[in-house]
């Protein structure tokens, strides 16, 4: 061969080789072990062929497509009011004032901080007797509010939660976006007589079109995989309300121990990650 | 004159909004910390009390048996590793796919891209049963290998954006004296790269320091990590708030010092892998 051609493989190969198998190799044996029968108490006995049993069986599970729509309903809820949110933040922090670095930092933190942390904060914040939400909400003169323990509001709550911690992320990515854009745009704009929501409308968002759908890419990717956070906050409760699909795996793979149920369920999870990537690749590509 | 004053409202407008945000992002922080100074009696009560006796009883209790230390060095240990491999795999990686030109090139850094897509919970079923077979549950070793699948990944895929910048003119001009490859990656490419490094070493370490998912899996007394050590005191019969607060502010700590006084190399680490996409 070419040393030539070798020489690349040489600085990627080791990094690859890595990744091939602490990943490839485990990820190829759940695929295995999603069409096999695995169990805590019967593998002993030799883990059985079952062809597509696993799939069928989480498909036809009113839980797991619970989970399903549980997990969208939040992807959906927490991503549109982390654009918004995260929109503003990034308009301000794109203006030029003093301590612009100093409010930039500040308002980061909360996507930087341990996500264990996280959840176990606004559990104590959120709680119903000795919460300081709940505290303040009486202390204005109204009824205490159950945060985590009725249905829908454990669900706004985790929601509510994601926000505070994520808005930041989204802003510091179209913030990026927003410094890329010439000033020169708005300028003959001004000119032209647009008012500031028009330049907004046609200049910003479409110029931002790609750090917008990076940003929403990432979201999608994290919101979907989303664990600490519930797991702490409200443990998937009250009557699994809020288990995401991530937490409905953890229950069944490692409280139940059924790693095959538990691999067939976390494939498909893939599976859906799949597409929704590469159709939002696909809007990528149209662009550039 | 209008103008002046019109100008000096919006400014105000602007300071406002902004000190709102801040202290609506740091208020839960702040308050996790004051929780780890109370006195236990106070958390319960249900009227707010907001002078008190501050305690640092709660420290002690953590630091009391010698665990929190353990599993404090146990993070530390298996952060700091994880980097060290991810950065030193990563940035030859890096290297290989900003400056050469092959066949293969896009689809294996797409490739290399995968394990950000698949949920941690997918991965680690297959590595549970593997570590168990190969009696690696409940060591740093198995928590190292799992924390590789995100940090190197993280690590390629920053640090080829960062080569990438550097002008091959540079590199061009040290081929020509005759400098061997190698030689020109590590003393044309690399010292232009420290601050991209810097930032992938910064972010992969959070990212590491704060996993959850995989140590509460994978490790049991020996190998926990303080993520996983917190949720401990959450006990079958009350949660020891007060203890959770000391953790959870000594956990964070780090995180803070980190994008306080690096938040460049933050700033640039977390968006240089996106926007260039």
């Amino acid at each position: 061969m070419n040393p030539k051609k070798i020489e690349p493989f040489f600085y990627i190969g080791p990094a690859l080789i890595t990744l091939f198998i602490i990943l490839v190799y485990p990820l190829g044996y759940s695929f295995w072990l999603s069409f096999h029968n695995w169990t805590l108490i019967t593998f002993r006995e030799g883990v059985d062929f079952v062809a597509l049993k696993n799939y069928y069986n989480v498909i036809s599970n009113i839980d797991f497509i619970h989970s399903l729509l549980v997990t969208f309903l939040f992807m959906f809820a927490a991503i549109l009011f982390e654009f918004i949110f995260g929109m503003g933040i990034a308009l301000l922090l794109n203006l030029e004032f003093k301590g612009r670095n100093f409010f930039r930092t500040v308002i980061l933190l909360p996507m930087m901080v341990t996500n264990v942390v996280i959840g176990l904060t606004w559990r104590l914040l959120l709680n119903y007797e000795y919460g300081l939400v709940n505290k303040l909400i009486k202390f204005l003169g109204f009824n205490a509010i159950p945060w985590l323990s009725k249905t829908a509001l454990a669900m706004s709550s985790v929601i509510i939660v994601d926000i505070w911690n994520t808005s930041s992320f989204v802003a510091l990515l179209l913030l990026a976006g927003l410094q890329t854009l010439s000033k020169d745009l708005y300028e003959s704009a001004k000119i032209d007589g647009s008012s500031k929501f028009q330049s907004f409308m046609y200049i910003t968002l479409p110029l931002l079109k790609s750090s917008i759908l990076v940003a929403l890419l990432w979201r999608i990717i994290d919101t979907f995989r989303i664990f600490d956070v519930p797991y702490l906050l409200t443990a998937g409760g009250p009557s699994r309300a809020t288990e995401m699909i991530s937490l409905y795996v953890y229950r069944y793979g490692f409280q139940n121990f059924n790693l095959s149920y538990a691999s067939a369920s976390s494939y498909l999870m893939v599976i859906i990650m799949l597409i929704f990537s590469a159709f939002l690749f696909r809007i990528f590509r149209k662009d550039y | 004159m209008g103008n002046k004053m019109n100008k000096i409202v919006k400014t105000a407008i602007l300071y406002f909004v902004l000190i709102a945000i801040s202290i609506i992002s740091i208020f839960p922080l702040l308050y996790l910390f004051t929780i780890s100074i109370k006195p236990s009696e106070l958390i319960f009560s249900t009227t707010s009390k907001f002078f008190f006796t501050p305690t640092f009883q709660n420290y002690q209790d953590i630091f009391a048996n010698g665990r929190f230390i353990k599993y404090l060095s146990n993070s530390i240990i298996v952060g700091v590793t994880t980097v060290i491999i991810a950065t030193i795999l990563g940035m030859f990686a890096a290297y290989g796919f900003a400056r050469f030109k092959f066949r293969s090139n896009r689809l294996l850094r797409m490739a290399s891209l995968i394990p950000q897509i698949i949920p941690p919970i997918t991965i680690i079923v297959p590595l549970f049963t593997l570590f168990a077979s190969m009696r690696l549950m409940d060591t740093q070793r198995a928590l190292i290998i799992s924390y590789l699948t995100f940090t190197m990944p993280l690590s390629i895929w920053l640090m080829t954006g960062f080569f990438e910048d550097v002008p091959i003119e540079l590199e061009e001009s040290a081929m020509i004296d005759g400098c061997r490859r190698l030689m020109v990656f590590i003393r044309i490419d690399l010292p232009i790269v420290v601050p991209g490094i810097a930032a992938t070493m910064i972010l992969s370490f959070i990212y590491s320091w704060n996993e959850f998912l995989y140590a509460v899996i994978l490790t049991g007394r020996s190998a926990r990590t303080l993520p996983v050590m917190i949720t401990s005191f959450m006990t079958n019969k009350a949660i020891l708030w007060g203890r959770i607060g000391a953790a959870g502010s000594l956990i964070i700590l780090p995180i803070l010092f980190f994008t306080l006084f690096s938040q460049k190399y933050v700033i640039k680490g977390l968006t240089a892998g996106s926007v260039k996409g």
